[in-house]
């Protein structure tokens, strides 16, 4: 069953299709807030990412968008655990800074992307991991982070200049 | 974590028991304060000060009764289309239970039965609203469903 048949099928009450959803969703929640927060917080945030999109999926409007929705409650819960630790700068506040060069799109495969990501501040690694581990598309990526499709694409390329920095650094 | 915890969670948080336990509080509490101020209104003479303050303070139990249920229908739990259904036409039932045994209390005692008619006629209003606005949801999303299914 595709993504918004089973996103209706829970707006109309369906217990069953909340558990396949669950199931078809779990996965790609855990893995970005775990890119997010490291493996030690990322279960409890994950929990309130699920309670957050229960409660709000009766009023979600559009079922094709759900996966930006979806990303959007847990970008905001992972936030939210990032201000309370780092303070408001974490994720949303501040400038952008200038673009790096970057020559390396075709070169970054997954693993790199793993080893590297945790080294990244949020910002960047939080575009890396939405484009590059979710598979999401660059004007998903946009909304989700709250920012212009511009902006996406300069922090998107800077992010990947600041990985390749990363890699580079490594012995 | 694995997918099946948060399966559980998700169906703890989801699960239409609270709702209705909730629906049926509110209701009770509605219900019953209802007859209770028909049945103290339409009482022919004064009443002695110890059956007023009953009358008081059962009013007051099921005035908590109410604020109980409406906190807990009214929560952030999710209100999905069929519980707001199902909680439509048990809105719906009570309404028209209440204002059947308020009225006929009233016409009986011979007072207090346009008071009667005008509260029962507000709840039986207010819920047919609630009902029918469900209705339109529930196939709102199953037009959706099957125009998604073509």
């Amino acid at each position: 069953m595709d993504n918004e048949s089973l996103v209706l099928r829970c707006r109309l009450g369906d217990r069953a299709a909340l558990t396949e959803l669950v199931r078809a969703w779990h996965e790609p929640v855990l893995t970005y807030v775990r890119r997010m927060l490291g493996p030690g917080r990322a279960d409890d945030v994950t929990q309130e990412v699920w309670v957050a999109v229960v409660r709000g999926l009766p009023r979600l409007k559009d079922p094709a968008r759900f996966a930006p929705w979806l990303f959007t409650i847990a970008r905001r819960a992972v936030a939210t655990r990032l201000r309370a630790e780092y303070g408001e700068a974490a994720l949303d506040a501040g400038a952008e800074p200038p673009a790096v060069p970057d020559g390396t799109e075709a070169v970054l495969d997954r693993a790199e992307l793993f080893d590297g990501l945790a080294a990244l501040p949020p910002r960047e690694r939080e575009i890396l991991v939405l484009f590059y581990l979710e598979d999401l598309s660059l004007e998903d990526c946009a909304e989700i982070c709250g920012i212009p499709l511009g902006t996406a694409k300069s922090r998107l390329h800077r992010a990947r200049g600041l990985l390749r920095g990363q890699l580079e650094e490594k012995p | 974590m694995k997918d099946d915890e948060i399966i559980a969670l998700v169906r703890a948080e989801s699960s239409p028991w609270r709702r209705l336990r909730g629906t049926v509080a509110l209701l009770g509490g509605l219900v019953g304060g209802t007859f209770l101020i028909t049945l103290w209104a339409t009482e022919p003479g004064p009443l002695p000060d110890r059956t007023r303050l009953v009358f008081a303070l059962l009013a007051l139990i099921c005035a908590g009764w109410t604020a109980f249920g409406a906190w807990s229908v009214l929560g952030p739990r999710p209100l999905f289309a069929l519980d707001g259904l199902v909680a439509g036409w048990l809105a719906l039932a009570a309404s028209l239970a209440t204002t059947a045994v308020t009225v006929t209390v009233a016409a009986d005692r011979g007072t207090g039965l346009a008071v009667a008619i005008a509260a029962g006629a507000l709840f039986i209003g207010a819920s047919a609203a609630i009902t029918v606005r469900a209705h339109l949801r529930f196939r709102k999303i199953v037009r959706e469903l099957a125009r998604h299914r073509d």
